[in-house]
């Protein structure tokens, strides 16, 4: 019985100093919370744009996180998830006036079935032969929706004439109400991610990560998981693209590029793929070049060196996952005082993850 | 422009195989002479009113070639990712970038040595070549012992967001060097003899590509299969760690793995500035990916698959932007390629190995 | 971790707005000194940069000396609509750019909110300026006008089979579809329309399949490097069909790229090529931009940056520098305004109206002359 789940490679040597205690966690994310809610006030409009901006790469990591950083899938054409939940906005929005934030659920929707459609097939595909399938899935969407086919998506100029979005009678217009609304909609994701992270669910997906023979082994669908993940990751980005298009108003091919799935997977890989890390991460990959403006034609180039210097410090990306904590005593305590077994898995079932259970899992969800 | 410039075409090689060319139905215009050149198409579209059927083998024909000449140029530069990937398992994604700074240097060193009508053409641009070959060789070396050695126990994700890094770092080091605008190779340095075969022009310099390509190929086979380097390369490929306690020093191989494969980067660089004449500072993005795909195509890490691969991906798009669509050109490849992936999950030539993600 | 905690103290050090000089007038350009395009951003912003130190040291405007404040772009429309914040924020009274439209489009809700002048310079979609966007100019024509002067040269020089080839960006796109909707109005036949991708360098495969459907006439509406390329591998293969291009093949790097002998007869209508122009305040820009950088500016684009700027200081001049009297004075009073690029006034949705073309050809030696 295997009864501890350090990540392999992303170890918790590296990461450990970093967590805090649970303890100290609670008022820590409030202090966040709290932090992130004052800053308007001293932000110029330019920076909250900046913050805008950022918070919908957070969001946009935090998505990918769900496939690259926990399942371990090389997906390097998220872009495209977030071209279609964008683009089915903008149409749905400008050709019949649907409000957009009621386009939010269904814009995902889109998203998760375009990956479920493109994911099925390649879902069995291994590491760098999936990552050129997904770049090349991600290239597809960007042609087509420079093609402009059937007249829909309006070719390089793009859709332009996106509502703003209302809620309860109030209009969205401004830098600080998207600060808000964005970064409303980070604490949420977040707060989902994180209860996904330690949900069943989460647990085979850091099972397939770690080993996804050992995890078929455990009687995991592997397949199946991989797709819920793919899935569930687009369905987000779909979400996001909605933002997305109600912030811009206008979107054209150019913002869903190769590119932009290539910062999004640097997002992810330099956060290290704990939830902290990979908001950290997607901070610095869309902060950064901002904060570089200074240097003007050289501010990319200093953002490279910039990408390859923290990969160096830290290898495992800034904040790795801790590793997760089982209550193996109480597990043999309650075993050795011999109560029956229900007992027992109790004692696992009030630690956070259990080997065990990912068995039963797996044999519920069976193809 | 001044006759003689790429001598082996025109003066040493192509006058003693002339004979024989033209006796087997091949006309060869010398560049000098490019008044005779509009006389053929002409006679070609006459023929071609007459003649549907023949119309339509010449333009296949025709498309092949064009197929073959860009594939062997995807293939030059997969070369040099395989090379790289078969050892490392490293997405190298900075290659397009040091093929890029391949092409510029190339420029720069024929254009700063002055050597054009002193020294035959062909001297100056096999010169230029292993010069070329020898620096950006270097840098490839300096950019592994910086930034993918550090990260080598990381975790292979880690390394592959610091050559991310890289490709941007170089990319931008470029354009501020040499600056954003288009250059341009010298004239004198690039051949401009065409063979016309068939009522086609086919430029001299694509064939030499294709062969180039070739027998590169073959000479990275050759080194990998039956040398003693090569043996230890293959043994460092299959674990690092064995291969150690066999007494191979994997550093050492994984250095001279960073000289071959961006060496190789570089020379593909200079010769697409000799083939297309234009080079940009962005040009090693798009070369890059193509590149990378022909190698996933072929199956990565293997030598004859990367070749394989150059030359199929070549043949797609031609093909695919000649007679389906050509605005839908690269999705249509890269649909084939997924397609193939789903037949064959680790490429064409590829092994099917059990690979822990 | 120590590079973070830099990192984010650096943050928070910009946040606070720099302090501004009263006795300045703040103008902002956005042009793309990153990224695919950063020619065109350079020259940009070389051009605007000469012209305002012209300014300066003339004496200013009303006793004020201008500020230029020049934000990267990066060709890309989410860094674009962060630039035109940034700009908004630094308090400028009008902002001159950017290059191409989608880009242009990403700033000008923002500009437009913020109800600060915006004078584009490289963005010709037609859609800009039909919102009715009070503060928006360009100095660049509209797709629609040039499609209509395309066709007219074409049809002028009695070709009848046209075959058109575009890159599928928002400008060559617009430009060829309007050709072929003028011409095929006109009864003359477009015999193959479809569009190719640019940033690649082997053509043959396009030009093989084009020779097939026998034009008489090759039209290109792109840039000048796939132009370039197209020329070249034409002659090439061994065909002579004639080829045009639209203005944005207007750049001398075409010849270098081309080589000579593929590009003569070679034929592009375009706004005055730099070498050309026949303004005064043109013939005077041109040395002065000569002598200070030592080169010539490489396309006709950049220049349109610096008619921007003329008419903004013409602007700045006759009015009290507010973004509405500014728009009034552009549009009603500046008639016939005579700059760089030529002769122009301003319609009352803000585009470019007053000739701006001729037909060029490439001479045997390589220069641009006017066909006649």
């Amino acid at each position: 019985m295997r009864l501890s789940l350090t990540n392999k490679g992303t170890g918790a040597k590296a990461g450990a100093g970093l967590h805090l205690s649970p303890a100290l966690r609670i008022p820590a994310v409030l202090l966040v919370v709290a932090l992130i809610a004052a800053l308007p006030r001293v932000m110029n409009l330019y920076w909250i744009d900046v913050f805008v901006s950022i918070g919908l790469g957070v969001m946009l990591s935090l998505s990918l996180n769900v496939i690259l950083g926990q399942t371990g899938i090389f997906n390097m054409g998220h872009a495209a998830f977030y071209a279609v939940g964008a683009y089915v906005t903008a149409i749905l929005n400008t050709r019949f006036g649907i409000p957009v934030l009621w386009l939010l659920p269904v814009a995902g929707a889109c998203a998760a079935l375009f990956a479920l459609v493109v994911a099925r097939p390649i879902i069995h595909l291994r590491g760098d032969y999936l990552l050129v399938v997904t770049i090349g899935i991600v290239e597809i969407v960007r042609i087509a929706l420079t093609n402009d086919p059937g007249g829909l998506t309006g070719g390089a100029n793009g859709i332009f004439g996106i509502a703003r979005p209302e809620i309860f009678g109030m209009k969205i217009r401004k830098g600080i109400d998207f600060y808000y609304l964005i970064w409303g909609g980070v604490g949420v994701t977040a707060l989902l991610f994180w209860q996904l992270h330690n949900s069943r669910f989460g647990r085979a997906l850091s099972c397939i990560k770690e080993d996804d023979i050992a995890a078929e082994g455990c009687g995991i669908d592997v397949a199946h998981y991989k797709l819920m993940a793919f899935v569930l990751g687009a369905f987000w980005a779909g979400m996001t693209g909605t933002l997305f298009a109600a912030k811009m108003t206008i979107i054209s091919p150019s913002s869903f590029t190769f590119w932009d799935s290539v910062l999004l997977f640097a997002a992810v890989i330099l956060g290290g793929g704990s939830l902290t890390g990979v908001i950290l991460g997607a901070f610095l990959v869309f902060g950064l070049p901002e904060i570089f403006r200074d240097f003007a034609q050289a501010r990319m180039l200093v953002f490279g060196l910039a990408l390859m210097i923290m990969m160096i410090i830290r290898p495992q990306g800034i904040l790795p996952p801790a590793p997760r904590r089982y209550d193996v005593r109480a597990f043999l305590a309650s075993l050795r005082s011999g109560r029956q077994k229900d007992a027992a898995s109790n004692a696992m079932r009030t630690a956070p993850d259990a080997g065990p259970n990912v068995k039963s899992e797996g044999e519920g969800g069976a193809s | 422009m001044s006759p003689g410039i790429f001598a082996p075409f025109r003066h040493a090689a192509v006058p003693l195989r002339r004979r024989r060319l033209r006796e087997a139905g091949f006309v060869i215009i010398p560049a000098e002479r490019p008044e005779e050149i509009p006389a053929i198409p002409q006679t070609c579209a006459k023929t071609a009113r007459k003649n549907l059927p023949d119309a339509i083998m010449d333009q296949f024909l025709q498309q092949l070639v064009n197929g073959l000449a860009i594939g062997g140029i995807y293939a030059l530069v997969a070369l040099g990712y395989t090379m790289v990937y078969g050892v490392l398992k490293l997405i190298n994604f900075a290659h397009g970038d040091l093929f890029t700074i391949g092409a510029y240097l190339g420029m720069t060193l024929f254009v700063s040595m002055g050597l054009a009508g002193k020294v035959p053409a062909w001297a100056a641009v096999a010169l230029v070549a292993v010069m070329v070959m020898g620096l950006v060789a270097l840098l490839g070396w300096l950019l592994e012992r910086a930034a993918y050695r550090p990260l080598r126990s990381a975790g292979r994700l880690s390394a592959v967001v610091s050559a991310l890094g890289a490709s941007i770092f170089f990319q931008n080091a470029v354009m501020l060097i040499w600056g954003a605008k288009y250059y341009v190779y010298p004239e004198a340095m690039r051949p401009d003899a065409i063979l016309h075969l068939f009522g086609m022009g086919i430029p001299v310099i694509r064939i030499v590509i294709i062969a180039a390509s070739v027998l590169l190929m073959l000479a990275l086979y050759w080194f990998i299969n039956r040398t003693r380097m090569g043996t230890a390369i293959r043994a460092a490929a299959i674990d690092q760690g064995a291969a150690r306690l066999m007494g191979i020093n994997v550093d050492r191989i994984i250095a001279l793995v960073f000289l071959i494969g961006p060496g190789l980067g570089g020379v593909a660089g200079v010769m697409v500035g000799l083939t297309y004449g234009q080079i940009s500072f962005d040009m090693g993005f798009s070369y890059g990916l193509k590149a990378f795909t022909a190698a996933i195509l072929g199956g990565i890490g293997n030598i004859p698959g990367a070749m394989l691969g150059g030359m199929l991906l070549g043949l797609i798009e031609t093909l695919g932007a000649a007679y389906l669509t050509m605005a839908w050109k690269d999705a249509l490849s890269f649909l084939v390629l997924i397609l193939i992936l789903i037949i064959r999950p680790t490429g064409i030539l590829g092994e099917r190995v059990a690979e822990k993600l | 971790m120590k590079l973070l905690r830099t990192l984010v103290l650096g943050a928070l050090g910009l946040v606070l707005p720099l302090s501004a000089h009263a006795d300045t007038i703040k103008i902002g350009l956005m042009c793309p000194l990153t990224g695919g395009w950063a020619s065109e951003g350079l020259d940009m912003k070389q051009i605007v940069g000469l012209l305002t130190d012209e300014v300066n040291k003339a004496g200013g405007i009303n006793g004020k000396q201008l500020e230029l404040i020049v934000e990267d772009d990066g060709g890309d429309p989410r860094t674009a609509a962060l630039a035109a914040q940034k700009l908004a924020i630094a308090g400028v009274s009008a902002v001159i750019g950017t290059y191409g439209s989608a880009v242009t489009e990403a700033a000008q809700n923002i500009l437009d909110e913020s109800e600060i002048l915006h004078i584009a310079t490289g963005a010709t979609s037609v859609r800009l300026t039909s919102k009715g966007m009070e503060y928006f100019f360009r100095t660049s024509p509209r797709d629609d006008e040039q499609g209509r002067v395309a066709a007219q040269y074409i049809k002028n020089l009695g070709y009848r089979k046209i075959a058109i080839v575009h890159d599928n960006s928002s400008y060559s796109k617009g430009l060829a579809e309007e050709t072929r909707a003028v011409l095929e109005e006109e009864g003359v036949p477009v015999v193959f329309f479809d569009a190719l991708t640019p940033k690649e360098r082997d053509y043959s495969p396009i030009l093989t399949k084009l020779r097939s459907a026998e034009p008489d006439l090759f039209f290109y509406p792109g840039y000048y490097p796939e132009a370039g390329l197209l020329l070249r591998q034409k002659k090439e293969m061994g065909w002579d069909v004639p080829m045009m291009g639209g203005d944005s093949v207007n750049n001398a790097d075409l010849v270098q790229i081309a080589g000579l002998s593929s590009c003569e007869g070679f034929l592009f209508f375009s706004p005055p090529v730099p070498a050309d122009l026949v303004t005064e305040k043109g013939k005077a820009f041109i040395a002065a931009y000569t002598k200070a950088y030592n080169s010539l500016p490489n396309s006709v684009w950049a220049l349109l940056a610096g008619d921007a700027f003329n008419v903004l200081v013409e602007a700045l001049r006759h009015t009290d520098g507010s973004s509405e009297a500014m728009a009034k004075y552009l549009k009603t009073e500046l008639k016939d305004y005579t700059g760089i690029t030529g002769t122009f006034s301003f319609s009352a949705t803000g585009d470019r109206v007053g000739d701006l073309y001729q037909l060029y050809t490439v001479s045997p030696e390589g220069k641009f002359v006017v066909k006649r």
